[in-house]
C-alpha cells in the first residue's frame, strides 16, 4: 500500500511555511528571485527548490479567487521518470512507502528524458545534469515523523498517512468541499500518491496540475497508459512527437 | 487522520528496516544510510517559542552536541497545544534567524564624525554608556518642573523597546529606566 | 485577545476586518479552518483582497479609514431590526445608565468641545448619579435619557445608503454581511472579531475598536467562548512588553505612572483608586494600592518603608496634560531636546511613521545605543544612502544580543499566555541576551552613583540581585514579578512566611507585607511552581480547548475573561454546549446554598445574580469586574474624542466633505508643526488612498527576516499593490519598477497589479487605493534599492493612544 499525501488546496492560505520547511529540512539554498508582479517566489521549482506554492488570480462564476497550488512530486504509483531511467540505482520505489527516490546515479541519466517522462513535470536538474525533486523526507518517514511540509502546515491543507487512510480521507474532504465548491475534483488519485483536492478545474491552478498537461502534447488518455505500463524509452519519444 | 507525535511513532514503528531494497542488485548503500539516519537524532532538544507573531506556536530546537554546538534544525513541536506543530514561512526558517552569517556577534563603536565601525569590548562600551546616561542624565535633572512640582526626571534620554524582550528582561528594563528618571518609555505597542 | 487563540474554534461567525490573519498570524488559521469545518461563516472586510479574503466565505472591499462608518451602519441594523440579545444588553451593559442632559452630539461634535485646545470637557457626558452616587439605570431600556437609546439616536444617521457611499462598500455587501454577523445575537451563537493594527494605526483607532466592542456587546458575543474582542497582537511578546509597561503613561500591570500633581503616594493613590457605591459592583480596582505598593517593594525592597513612601518620590513624575509617547520622542528629539537614545530590539528608522523626520531626529543625538541581533537602518542611519558620516555627530554603540533560542525566559503570547522558553545553543560569538546587558548596565550605573551624582537615590536603592553565577537569573526576576511575603502574615485566613511567593494577587497588601513587580503576574511562579512552563496536554471539562494546565494566562490563569458574561442572571450558560463557566452550587427552597462554578475560572466566585427561584441575590456582582460600575461600556465617556464612535475621515483623506456630519476629521486628532510634519487632504499632487501592511514572509521592519535568504527568496523586494485600472491609467505594467511619492518622501517598488485592489466608488466619484508592505529598508537586500514605505507615512496620531496614522494617507504614484 505505501504512503499517501492528500493536499487539500481549498484549506490552503499559501503561507508557504511547507515551501520553506522543504528547504530547511533538505538544507536547500535560497534562490536569487526577484517581484515579477506577484507573489508567487521563485517562478518555478528547481534543482534548490522541491516545493512551490504556486499563486494564481481568477475570475470563477464572477467572483474572484486567489488559487494555491502547493507543487511537488506526485509520487506517481507507476512513475514514469523512473521507467524512463531504467535505472534503479539513479531512480526507484521504495518498497516500504512508496517514495519515488532520485539518487546521486541520476547525473548519469538524460536528463531531458527524465524531465520529458514527467506527466507533472516536477524533475529539475542541477549543471551537471544531477536531477533532484521531493523525496518525500523518506529519512523523516522511515524515522516515524511527517514529512516536513506536512508537519509544519496549519490547516490541515497536507496530509500524510497509510494510502488507505489517505483515500478514505481524500473522498471525506470531496464530498465536504463540494458543499462550497460543486465543481471540487480530486486530481488523479488512483495513479499518483500525492493526490490534490481542488475547488475548482485543476487547469486554473496550473497548467500541469493533471497528467494531461499540454506541455507534453498528448492525451490524458495516453498519459495515463504511459503511467500504466512502462513504456521504452524510444516509445516515449514518438509519442512526444 | 494526524497523529500526535507520539502515536505517529508507534504506528509506523520507529525502528523500522530502512529502505528494503534487497534483490534489486544494486549498492544503495549512500542511500539507506541516510534514509535510515535522521540528521537531528544525536542532537540536543530543546522547547521554545517562536520569536515572531504573537500566537506563541511553540518549537522544537535541535543543537548539536558536536563542533560549536549549534542550531541543526527547528521545526513546531508537535506536542505544543496551539500550533500542533505547524509553523508558518517565518517559523519554518528561523535555523537561519539563528545561523546566519551577518549576525552582529560583537559589539561596534561608531565615534563622532567617523565614517566606520570599530569593534571594542563589552567593558569597555558599557562602561562609556553608562558614563553618557551619567553625564546626560545629571545635566538635564529636573527636580521640579516649571509649576514647582516635584517630577525628579530627565526628558533628555529616550527609551524604546522592547516586544523582543521576555517579560523578565522587560520588567528590569523599566525598572532600571524608570530608576534614572526617564519617562521618555515606549515601545512597539505604541506603533 | 479577551478570548484566545484556540477558542477561535468555537466561532459561529468570524469577521476579520482590521487584520490579515492569513497572513500576519497564519496558525490562526489552524482554528479559523477548525470553525469553519464545524460551520462557521468567515468574514473579510479589507481595502484589499488578501490572502485571509482567499479562504472567506464573504469578502468585501472597504476604504481604508472608514472602518467606523461601516460598523455604525452595523450597529443600526442591529438595532434597526431588533436582533441585539436583549436579557444580556439590559443586565450586562450600561445601556440603561441615564446619561446627564448636558451630552449631546451636534453635527459632528459632541458637547463639550474647545476649539482652541482641540480636546473636549468629558465631565458633560457623565451619568446620572442617585442620592449614593450610582449611576440611574432603566432596564427596560426606554427612558430617551438611557445609553440604548442615546446610541440608537447617534447611529440613525448611518444608514446603508451614506455608509455605501462613504466606504465604497456595495450596498448589498453590506447588507449581507450585517445580516450574517448579527445572526449571532442569538442565545448561544457566538461571533468574533480578528482585528490588528489595520484598525490602530488611524487618528480614531481606539473608536474602531470601540464601535466593534458596542456590536460585541449588544449581540452578547463578550465573555463567551468563540466571541470576544480579539487583538492580534503582532510581537511575540508584545503583550508581555505592554503588561510590564514598557510604555511612558504606565506602570507594571497598568499602574498609572505619577503625575506631577500626584504629589504624594497617598494622593496618588487617591487619583487612580476608582471609587463605587454600588454593593452590586466588584469595582476590582478598589485593590489599587495593594498593586502600587507590591510594585515599590519590587523596585526597591528592603530600602522602601512606609516612612519614605515605599520610595515613591524617587520615581519619575510626568506634567499633567502632557504626553510623552513615541510620536513625542521624535518630535522632541527633532527639536534637539532628546539627546541620548536607547533602541532595544527595534528599529524606529523603518518601523515609525515619517521616516524622514525619525532619521533626521536621530542625527541631533548625542549618543546612540541600539541593541539587536543584526545591523539596520537606526543603529547604521549616519552611513544612509545619502547621508554624509563626517557631518554626523551622533555616538553609535552597537550592541549584538541573543536570539531567543539562545537564552531561557517567558514571553506572553496575544492570548495572555505566558510561556516559557528554554536555552538552546549559547549565544553566537560576543553576542549577549538582552538580559546581562541590563543587568551589566544597571551594576555599571549603581557604582557610578554611588560614587556621587544628581539625585542617586532611585538608582543605587534600585533592588538589582537577579543574578546567580554572576549571570542573568530569569527565573529570580520571574519571582520578584510574581512576588513574595515580605515578612510572616495571616491574610484571608491563611498564613504566609516571610520569604513564600504570593500564591495570587488576592494576597496582596499596601502595608508593604507583600511584593509583586506586577500584580497581574501575582499567580504565575508560586510554590507549587513556574506555571508558565507547564504542558499538560489535558484540556478542562468544558472541552472548549482551554487547556488550564498549558502554560499559564493572566488574571489568575482565566482563559476567556469576563466570562461571567456567559452565564444568565441564574449563572446557567447561554450555550448549553460550548460553555465556559457553569454554577453547580446546591440549591435549597429555591435559594443557592452553596457556591461552585466549574469550567474555566470565573471573573470573581461569587454567587449568580438570580437564585433558581428568580429572586435577587444581594452577595453577587456584576461581570465586568474591572469597570466602576460593573458594566460592560457601550458608552464609553472615558475616551477623549467622544462616548459614541464617530465617522470622521482621515486626517489626509481623498475627500472635501464628510457625508456623515460637517466635521470633516477628528477634531482631537494628534499632529505635530515641525517642517517634517506635512498633512495634504485633497491636494491633486496625491490623489491616492495609500496604506501600509505586512506579509507572511517578512517581519515588522525586516531586520530579522530580510537577513533570511530563504524569506528573501519569498518576497525579495518592497513592492505597491494596486489595481489594473489604475495601473491603465498610469500606464504602468506589472513588474515594472515604480516611484511612489507623499508629500514627506518617495520610494521605489516594483507594482504588484492586480485585480485584487479595485477603484471604489466614493461619494459618486472614484478613489483609487495602493498599498506597500513596510518590511524593507537600504541595509538589506545588499542593492539598497529595496526601502521603507515608512517614508510616506505621517505623524498623525489618534488622540487617545497617539498611534499614528499609517493606514490611510494620501500618495502619488507615478512610472520612473
Amino acid at each position: 500500500m505505501g504512503k499517501s499525501f492528500l493536499i487539500d488546496t481549498t484549506r490552503c492560505m499559501a503561507c508557504r511555511g511547507c515551501q520553506v520547511a522543504c528547504k530547511q529540512w533538505h538544507g536547500l539554498p535560497a534562490e536569487k528571485t526577484e517581484n515579477s508582479g506577484s507573489y508567487q517566489n521563485p517562478a518555478d521549482l528547481s534543482f534548490d527548490t522541491y516545493k512551490l506554492v504556486r499563486m494564481k488570480e481568477e475570475t470563477v462564476d464572477s467572483r474572484l479567487r486567489w488559487l494555491f497550488f502547493p507543487e511537488q512530486c506526485r509520487h506517481c504509483l507507476e512513475p514514469p521518470c523512473r521507467d524512463e531511467a531504467g535505472d534503479p540505482s539513479a531512480i526507484f520505489s521504495d518498497d516500504r512507502t512508496g517514495a519515488v527516490i532520485y539518487t546521486i546515479q541520476t547525473r548519469n541519466l538524460d536528463a531531458d528524458a527524465i524531465r520529458e517522462a514527467c506527466p507533472y513535470n516536477i524533475p529539475r536538474a542541477a549543471k551537471d545534469g544531477t536531477l533532484a525533486k521531493c523525496d518525500m523526507c523518506i529519512d523523516r518517514v522511515e524515522n516515524g515523523l511527517l514529512p516536513a511540509c506536512v508537519e509544519t502546515c496549519p490547516t490541515g491543507a497536507m496530509n500524510f498517512g497509510e494510502r488507505d487512510e489517505i483515500l478514505a480521507l481524500a473522498k471525506k474532504r470531496l464530498t465536504e468541499a463540494r458543499k462550497k465548491f460543486p465543481k471540487a475534483v480530486l486530481i488523479d488519485p488512483d495513479d499518483v500518491r500525492v493526490i490534490y483536492l481542488t475547488a475548482f478545474d485543476p487547469a486554473l491552478y496550473y497548467e500541469n496540475a493533471m497528467a494531461d498537461a499540454g506541455r507534453f502534447d498528448m492525451s490524458r488518455k495516453m498519459a495515463l497508459r504511459r503511467m500504466a505500463r512502462p513504456v521504452s524509452r524510444g516509445l516515449s519519444r514518438m509519442l512526444r512527437l | 487522520m494526524k497523529l500526535d507525535r507520539r502515536q505517529f511513532l508507534q504506528a509506523t514503528g520507529a525502528a523500522a528496516a530502512g529502505l528494503a531494497v534487497s534483490g534489486l542488485g544494486f549498492d544503495l548503500r549512500p542511500v539507506k544510510a541516510r534514509a535510515q539516519m535522521l540528521k537531528t537524532q544525536y542532537a540536543r532538544e530543546t522547547g521554545s517559542i517562536c520569536p515572531y507573531c504573537a500566537v506563541g506556536c511553540g518549537i522544537i530546537v535541535h543543537t548539536s552536541r558536536r563542533g560549536n554546538g549549534r542550531v541543526m534544525n527547528i521545526e513546531g513541536d508537535p506536542d505544543h497545544v496551539i500550533n500542533r506543530g505547524a509553523l508558518c514561512s517565518k517559523g519554518s526558517a528561523l535555523s537561519q534567524l539563528v545561523e546566519n552569517d551577518t549576525r552582529l556577534t560583537e559589539p561596534l563603536y561608531r565615534a563622532p564624525y567617523a565614517k566606520e565601525w570599530k569593534k571594542v569590548s563589552w567593558q569597555w562600551a558599557l562602561d562609556q554608556i553608562a558614563q553618557r546616561v551619567q553625564e546626560t542624565r545629571d545635566a538635564s535633572f529636573e527636580a521640579k518642573n516649571a509649576a514647582g512640582q516635584v517630577v525628579n526626571r530627565t526628558t533628555a534620554i529616550a527609551s524604546v523597546g522592547s516586544a523582543a524582550l521576555d517579560n523578565e528582561e522587560c520588567w528590569l528594563l523599566q525598572a532600571m529606566m524608570r530608576a534614572v528618571g526617564l519617562v521618555y518609555i515606549e515601545h512597539q505597542a505604541r506603533i | 485577545m479577551t478570548n484566545h487563540w484556540i477558542d477561535i474554534k468555537n466561532s459561529d461567525c468570524i469577521l476579520i476586518m482590521g487584520s490579515n490573519a492569513a497572513e500576519n498570524h497564519p496558525i490562526s488559521f489552524k482554528y479559523v479552518t477548525e470553525a469553519m469545518q464545524r460551520g462557521a461563516t468567515l468574514i473579510s472586510v479589507d481595502p484589499r483582497f488578501t490572502r485571509t479574503s482567499s479562504k472567506a466565505d464573504i469578502y468585501a472591499p472597504l476604504r481604508s479609514g472608514t472602518d467606523i462608518a461601516f460598523l455604525g451602519g452595523m450597529i443600526k441594523y442591529i438595532l434597526d431590526n431588533d436582533l441585539y440579545f436583549r436579557q444580556y444588553v439590559a443586565w450586562y451593559t450600561n445601556a440603561p445608565f441615564l446619561v446627564k442632559d448636558s451630552y449631546a452630539f451636534r453635527d459632528g461634535l459632541f458637547s463639550g468641545y474647545d476649539p482652541k485646545t482641540r480636546k473636549y470637557d468629558k465631565s458633560q457626558w457623565g451619568f446620572q448619579l442617585d442620592d449614593r452616587g450610582n449611576p440611574k439605570m432603566d432596564r427596560s431600556l426606554k427612558d430617551p435619557r438611557c445609553v440604548f437609546q442615546l446610541l440608537k439616536k447617534h447611529f440613525s444617521r448611518y444608514t446603508t445608503r451614506v455608509v455605501s457611499q462613504v466606504t465604497g462598500t456595495p450596498e448589498s455587501d453590506l447588507i449581507e454581511i450585517y445580516k450574517t454577523y448579527a445572526a449571532t445575537g442569538a442565545k448561544g451563537k457566538a461571533g468574533t472579531i480578528m482585528y490588528a493594527m489595520g484598525w490602530t494605526q488611524h487618528t480614531v483607532g481606539v473608536q474602531n475598536i470601540r464601535a466593534m466592542s458596542i456590536i460585541q456587546l449588544l449581540l452578547g458575543n463578550m465573555g463567551v467562548a468563540g466571541g470576544g474582542v480579539n487583538a492580534l497582537r503582532g510581537e511575540s511578546n508584545v503583550q508581555g512588553s505592554t503588561d510590564h509597561c514598557l510604555l511612558w503613561h504606565i506602570w507594571p500591570g497598568y499602574l498609572k505612572t505619577p503625575r506631577a500633581s500626584n504629589t504624594d503616594l497617598a494622593a496618588y493613590n487617591k487619583k487612580w483608586t476608582p471609587v463605587s457605591h454600588d454593593p452590586m459592583s466588584a469595582n476590582w480596582w478598589q485593590n489599587y494600592p495593594k498593586y502600587a505598593v507590591s510594585l515599590l517593594k519590587s523596585f526597591f525592597g528592603d530600602k522602601a518603608t512606609a516612612e519614605n513612601e515605599f520610595g515613591y518620590q524617587w520615581l519619575p513624575k510626568v506634567d499633567d496634560g502632557k504626553t510623552y509617547s513615541w510620536m513625542d520622542i521624535f518630535d522632541q528629539m527633532y527639536r534637539g531636546t532628546i539627546k541620548g537614545f536607547f533602541a532595544w530590539g527595534q528599529n524606529p528608522a523603518c518601523s515609525g511613521a515619517n521616516a524622514v523626520k525619525t532619521r533626521m531626529a536621530l542625527e541631533k543625538l548625542d549618543w546612540l545605543v541600539n541593541v539587536n541581533i543584526f545591523d539596520n537602518e537606526t543603529g547604521s542611519f549616519w552611513r544612509a544612502p545619502g547621508v554624509d558620516p563626517a557631518k554626523i555627530k551622533t555616538e553609535v554603540f552597537m550592541l549584538p544580543a541573543a536570539v531567543s533560542v539562545e537564552k531561557e525566559g517567558s514571553i506572553t503570547n496575544s492570548g495572555r499566555w505566558m510561556q516559557w522558553r528554554y536555552q538552546g545553543p549559547a549565544p553566537m560569538g560576543d553576542s549577549r541576551p538582552d538580559g546581562d546587558i541590563i543587568m551589566e548596565l544597571g551594576a555599571r550605573l549603581k557604582a557610578l552613583y554611588e560614587k556621587g551624582g544628581t539625585f542617586p537615590e532611585p538608582i543605587v536603592n534600585l533592588k538589582w540581585d537577579y543574578l546567580t553565577a554572576g549571570k542573568y537569573d530569569p527565573h529570580k526576576v520571574a519571582r520578584e514579578i510574581n512576588g513574595y511575603f515580605l515578612r510572616d502574615v495571616t491574610v484571608k485566613g491563611k498564613t504566609f512566611k516571610k520569604g513564600t511567593l504570593v500564591p495570587s494577587f488576592a494576597f496582596l497588601q499596601a502595608d508593604g507585607s507583600t511584593s509583586s513587580g506586577n500584580w497581574l503576574y501575582c499567580n504565575s511562579y508560586t510554590e507549587k511552581g513556574n506555571m508558565a512552563a507547564r504542558r499538560s496536554p489535558k484540556d478542562a471539562v468544558n472541552k472548549i480547548g482551554l487547556y488550564p494546565e498549558f502554560a499559564w494566562c493572566w488574571p489568575v490563569n482565566r482563559r476567556i475573561i469576563y466570562n461571567r458574561a456567559s452565564v444568565d442572571l441564574k449563572g446557567q450558560p447561554w450555550d448549553q454546549e460550548q460553555w465556559v463557566i457553569k454554577f453547580v452550587g446546591e440549591h435549597k427552597d429555591g435559594k443557592w446554598t452553596t457556591k461552585k462554578w466549574i469550567g474555566d475560572v470565573p471573573d470573581g466566585g461569587w454567587y449568580p445574580m438570580e437564585n433558581p427561584d428568580g429572586s435577587k441575590r444581594s452577595d453577587s456582582r456584576y461581570p465586568f469586574i474591572m469597570r466602576k460600575y460593573g458594566h460592560g461600556q457601550i458608552y464609553g465617556p472615558g475616551r477623549a474624542d467622544g462616548p459614541f464612535p464617530e465617522h470622521y475621515e482621515p486626517l489626509e483623506c481623498p475627500v472635501s466633505k464628510n457625508l456623515l456630519s460637517a466635521q470633516l476629521t477628528n477634531p482631537t486628532a494628534v499632529t505635530y508643526d515641525t517642517d517634517e510634519d506635512t498633512y495634504n487632504t485633497c491636494d491633486p499632487k496625491y490623489p491616492i488612498v495609500g496604506t501600509t501592511y505586512r506579509v507572511s514572509e517578512h517581519w515588522q521592519t525586516g531586520v530579522m527576516s530580510r537577513n533570511q535568504p530563504w524569506l528573501l527568496e519569498l518576497q525579495p523586494q518592497v513592492f505597491v499593490e494596486m489595481s489594473e485600472e489604475l495601473a491603465s491609467l498610469k500606464g504602468i505594467k506589472n513588474g515594472q519598477r515604480v516611484r511612489v511619492s507623499s508629500s514627506r518622501g518617495a520610494l521605489e517598488a516594483t507594482a504588484v497589479v492586480t485585480p485584487r485592489l479595485r477603484p471604489l466608488k466614493i461619494e459618486g466619484t472614484t478613489v483609487h487605493l495602493v498599498g506597500l508592505p513596510w518590511h524593507f529598508g537600504w541595509t538589506m537586500p545588499k542593492s539598497g534599492a529595496e526601502k521603507s514605505a515608512n517614508l510616506l507615512t505621517p505623524s498623525a496620531g489618534d488622540p487617545n493612544t497617539r498611534i499614528p496614522e499609517t493606514k490611510a494617507f494620501m500618495v502619488n504614484v507615478s512610472r520612473l
